[in-house]
């Protein structure tokens, strides 16, 4: 019998169902409170570590049992083609500042990530996982897998940098005097990816624009050039 | 006469409510399609010239090009590609939940860790915003010279 509810925990019927309850969890708990400190990866994750450590599932065994949602990790990643391609008319408006600042930006983000962890006496496993920081959770996945970095340490580490992006970025700006939304959309999307892309969405229709086009570019450029670097 | 009638006046109503129903369908069908061929064909590629890039990333790059060929975003691909966008923090939830899991990090990771996620964030912003900032600056000094 407790076989039988052992089986049935560690099985999709359980395990994807427990996730969906979750996200739905955070998300309600991220628009309930409106912050971005409560992004929804935040509350559902929370969540099911916790149904995870009560009823004494295994991580590993969680993770075989949400297969089908690691499957449509890949074709996720073909979908942010699209954001790309509605806003790629931005770049030829704005022209080579944009593309500069772009490759400048995918590049610096990495290694002011690994200098800081050097600097603080961080081991190899730490510095693996921040090379794709800054770039969407899929992508970053993906390129985690290319450059054998461990993936839960590089998903928490994505989300969390979009979070300190999204929620310290544009004060910061402000404070410094930037007030133009070109400038701090593309930076949110270079540096703080989808998080800071949902926030740049609130704070106007360009820099919303300017982000997702960060953002998708930002990806597709860290996943040609990390796996080349790391070689 | 009558029992004739009634599979015609089903057929006619069918034909009315059915086709848009269908071809909503089509357009998920054929979009997922898209998307799924466009992962897989890419990871063949990627797995084929033993690229150092994500097979995933090789995929997206593919259906760019081919949306920048056809010139626009078909129906299918832009409702199923919003669908997953949506439901981005779902489909990396297993991912994040490991975090939780982290065993094996001292306390210099962990410092490391928080300074790159922080600090480094909080830097690289600034100095991306910087350079446009000077870059936008000196193209438009350069537009009104003109």
């Amino acid at each position: 019998m407790s076989d039988a509810i052992a089986g049935f925990l560690h099985s999709p019927l359980f395990v994807l169902p427990l996730n969906l309850a979750a996200f739905l969890f955070g998300l309600k708990l991220y628009r309930a409170t409106g912050t971005a400190l409560l992004h929804p990866i935040v509350g559902a994750s929370a969540l099911v570590a916790v149904v995870l450590l009560t009823v004494d599932i295994h991580y590993p065994d969680y993770q075989r049992a949400s297969g089908l949602l690691y499957a449509l990790l890949g074709p996720a990643v073909v979908a942010l083609a699209v954001p790309l391609k509605q806003n790629l008319g931005i770049i030829r408006r704005a022209g080579w500042p944009l593309a500069i600042t772009l490759v400048v930006g995918a590049a610096l983000a990495p290694l002011v990530a690994v200098g800081f962890a050097m600097l603080f006496g961080a081991g190899h496993t730490v510095i693996l996982a921040l090379a794709g920081k800054s770039v969407t959770t899929p992508i970053a996945l993906a390129v985690a897998e290319k450059i054998h970095a461990v993936e839960s340490l590089t998903a928490g580490i994505v989300v969390f940098t979009g979070v300190v992006g999204a929620v310290l970025g544009p004060p910061l700006l402000k404070r410094m005097g930037i007030d133009d939304d070109r400038i701090l959309g593309l930076t949110l999307g270079i540096n703080a990816h989808a998080v800071g892309t949902a926030r740049a969405l609130e704070i106007s229709a360009l820099c919303g624009a300017f982000a997702a086009l960060a953002m998708g570019l930002c990806g597709a450029l860290t996943a040609l050039l990390l796996p080349l670097l790391l070689r | 006469m009558r029992p004739r009638a009634r599979p015609r006046q089903l057929v006619a109503a069918l034909k009315q409510t059915i086709p848009p129903q269908l071809r909503e369908l089509a357009h998920w069908l054929s979009g997922a399609a898209a998307l799924a061929g466009c992962a897989v064909v890419g990871r063949w590629i990627s797995a084929l010239l033993s690229l150092p890039i994500p097979g995933s990333v090789v995929g997206m790059l593919l259906l760019l090009l081919g949306m920048m060929l056809y010139g626009g975003v078909p129906r299918g691909i832009a409702l199923v590609s919003d669908l997953l966008l949506r439901l981005l923090a779902l489909l990396f939830l297993p991912a994040a939940v490991g975090f939780y899991f982290l065993r094996d990090l001292n306390a210099g990771d962990w410092l490391g860790l928080l300074a790159a996620t922080i600090l480094g964030t909080l830097l690289s912003l600034t100095l991306c915003a910087l350079l446009l900032k000077k870059l936008l600056e000196s193209a438009d000094a350069r537009h009104n010279d003109e």
